[in-house]
């Protein structure tokens, strides 16, 4: 039963959110109907897949519930859902993860912004994006975190070794798109 | 124009057209560089633990659209290198698998079963050479099989289909996909249901983009290759990550094999595993080309099917050469085969269709269905040409295969020291990484770790993630076709009831969901 535990709370949750979906959400974000008429002439609207879509899943939601509590699997050695440590897993990635894209996005103009600061007057990252140093301090600083962090938290160590991979996957995978192709932006310069 | 003319137009644009450089005067065209560095690819993303075809194709794809482009002129490069990588991880995937007991796809899992002890009998060349032989005589079988009925069935399809058939033969696909994946019909259903829900966000004929909330990100709806490359990919990444860390690098030792004895594959072995290549070639075949159903049940089928002919000593699972040839013939021979219903269809059946489909959906000029075989009097249908093209880069790619897979395969032995811990990472930077290339925006970036965990939720609730992704590419045929098939019925609501044809796809639809259901006790 403890398997079932989940197909029913997965069933019970795609009851609510297709219930919703179909009554709530669907009314007010698809301005046509499931039918509309043009010049009487009947044609399928944008509403109807999403309509026919929702209303699946809410009976097939219903019978999976109904399936498990009558009919539990047989099958005790397939491990389902999540247990608390994979919440303490996820919790613990989403870290490394956050800080990498984040550093990835925003450190390149931090630096410029910076040195602007400091009285460098050397223009804002949009005009710089182009130019090295600038257009490799987000991907680089954003990637190796991004690699040396997950590689530390699944060795639950830091080494010097899991630092040298990182730096040298980062370095390859710039080497990779920057020297063959003069067209192709690095993140996160496409969004400057 | 006739098929001859259409065939051999193919095989001319892949040898001849964009020649990089030349051998001897010889020109060698973009196409064929491309298979051959696919080829390579896929042998050594193949015997990564770890990694595998569907990886490789995956983070390939964003890079080559990027540096090909959008245009018909980029399509025989990209699927030639897709090709490549799906022909050269095939015979790839056996190396860890006999090497090092470690089964780098859940395919190889039989093959470890027969090829490990024969490794551990100082006999490691020849259970890779009767590997390489078994994957790459499977493999050609395959697509021998694919390139004479493709055109075929699609001509049938054509001539016997309309919109209502052909919505009806999608619903059929889908039924038959959440059915057969997975070990619970429901939660197969439910994974399609979803695909085809997260696809209609952001689409439709409408001026207002439905279901996007107001949003400007929402309004073209999730991008494909994000949606796509998050669930499949990411999913399976941020998986393996947990499953490492709760290991927590459990200390792997690779026992250094030492060679002796017979390690050649000589006549009287080939003698001994045609029968077994035989047969699991045929079942591999069939189940490659029915959809959803992977090389995972291609290989139990034929390993099962092999022990029970076998007879004599060495039993199976004790280093018979017959079981790595019966397991490799029957996972290889799915490759050709799952491109049948993608080409005549355009209904993707397994992890490498979705991308070979993938790349055609993303670039133009080639929409893989039964109008690809479509003949106009006096006219070049492009679309032949472009299929006849893709045989070519199979055919090439086989040859590639029979004169230096094995060679290759042989060498990459050295792959499964690679430390997954440390490879993984770099393949989840390397895909953002290529994501952004492709779409130049953060916002993909982000779409796409939502469907990877998403893709992670699914994989811990057995919820199919084949099924929500071939259900996510179809969305917008289906609906399309029921739009047409709504119109041209004169707004009929039983329009998937109006013919035979659809009838009968609709209630085959239900019966494969009823018998699944009612014996998924047993099934299980």
């Amino acid at each position: 039963m403890k398997n079932e535990r989940w197909t029913i709370g997965l069933a019970v949750f795609f009851i609510i959110t297709s219930a919703l979906t179909l009554f709530v959400w669907i009314p007010i974000d698809i301005e046509t109907g499931v039918v509309e008429t043009f010049r009487r002439r009947v044609n399928i609207g944008d509403a109807m897949a999403p309509t026919v879509v929702a209303a699946a899943i809410l009976v097939v939601s219903i019978l999976m519930g109904i399936m498990a509590l009558i009919r539990p699997s047989p099958n005790l050695m397939v491990k389902e859902g999540l247990d608390k440590q994979s919440f303490n897993f996820l919790s613990r990635m989403i870290i490394p993860l956050g800080l990498g894209l984040s550093l990835m996005l925003y450190a390149g103009p931090l630096v410029v912004d910076f040195i602007n600061t400091m009285g460098g007057e050397i223009s804002t990252y949009r005009q710089l994006k182009d130019t090295f140093p600038y257009k490799f301090i987000g991907y680089s600083l954003g990637g190796f975190v991004l690699v040396f962090g997950l590689v530390c938290l699944i060795e639950n160590r830091s080494s010097l070794s899991a630092a040298w991979a990182a730096i040298i996957a980062v370095l390859l995978l710039t080497l990779l798109y920057e020297v063959p192709f003069d067209n192709l932006l690095l993140p996160p310069n496409g969004d400057y | 124009m006739g098929l001859l003319d259409h065939i051999w137009l193919g095989i001319v644009t892949v040898f001849t057209a964009d020649p990089v450089f030349a051998i001897a005067g010889l020109p060698i065209s973009i196409t064929i560089v491309m298979v051959f560095f696919g080829f390579l690819f896929g042998i050594f993303v193949g015997a990564t633990p770890g990694i595998g075809g569907p990886f490789a194709m995956a983070i390939s794809l964003p890079i080559l659209i990027s540096i090909f482009g959008f245009n018909p002129d980029a399509l025989l490069p990209v699927l030639g290198f897709l090709v490549g990588i799906m022909k050269g991880s095939t015979v790839g995937g056996a190396v860890p698998a006999i090497l090092f007991n470690t089964p780098g796809t859940p395919d190889s899992l039989m093959t470890t079963l027969d090829g490990y002890p024969l490794t551990k009998r100082g006999q490691p060349g020849k259970a890779l050479r009767v590997a390489h032989f078994s994957s790459v005589s499977g493999d050609t079988f395959s697509d021998i099989v694919l390139i004479t009925c493709a055109p075929f069935l699609a001509i049938l399809v054509e001539k016997f289909l309309d919109f209502p058939e052909k919505a009806a033969l999608i619903i059929l696909s889908l039924a038959f996909v959440s059915a057969v994946v997975g070990s619970n019909v429901w939660k197969g259903l439910l994974a399609a249901l979803l695909g085809l829900f997260m696809a209609y966000v952001g689409t439709g004929e409408d001026g207002y983009p439905r279901l996007s909330m107001g949003s400007d990100y929402l309004a073209n709806g999730f991008p494909l290759i994000s949606a796509v490359l998050g669930v499949l990919i990411l999913g399976e990444v941020f998986k393996a990550f947990e499953e490492m860390w709760r290991e927590m690098r459990e200390t792997s030792t690779i026992t250094n094999v030492e060679v002796k004895g017979d390690n050649k594959l000589s006549l009287s072995d080939v003698r001994r595993i045609l029968p077994y290549i035989g047969i699991s070639a045929v079942i591999g075949t069939i189940v490659g080309a029915l959809p959803g159903i992977g090389n995972t049940l291609a290989a139990t089928l034929g390993y099962a099917t092999g022990r029970k002919i076998h007879k004599g000593d060495p039993a199976f699972g004790e280093g018979a050469i017959e079981g790595i040839a019966a397991t490799e013939a029957a996972n290889s021979a799915v490759a050709g085969a799952n491109l049948i219903p993608v080409l005549s269809l355009g209904i993707p059946g397994n992890i490498s269709a979705v991308f070979i489909l993938l790349a055609t959906e993303t670039i133009s000029g080639f929409n893989p269905g039964p109008a690809v075989f479509r003949l106009v009097p006096g006219q070049i249908n492009q679309e032949m040409v472009y299929a006849f093209g893709l045989f070519t880069t199979m055919i090439f790619a086989n040859g590639l295969n029979w004169t230096m897979g094995g060679i290759f395969m042989r060498w990459m032995g050295v792959m499964v020291k690679i430390p997954k811990q440390r490879l993984l990472p770099i393949v989840l930077l390397l895909t953002l990484t290529a994501i952004y290339v492709q779409q130049t925006s953060m916002f993909a970036v982000y779409v796409t770790i939502g469907f990877g965990f998403l893709g992670y939720f699914m994989r811990k609730l057995k919820l199919s993630v084949l099924a929500f992704v071939i259900a996510f590419i179809l969305a917008n045929n289906l609906e399309e076709s029921m739009r047409q098939a709504f119109a041209v019925t004169g707004a009929d609501p039983w329009f998937l009831f109006a013919g035979p044809v659809s009838i009968s796809f609709m209630v085959l639809a239900i019966v494969v969901v009823v018998f699944f259901a009612r014996n998924q006790k047993n099934l299980s």
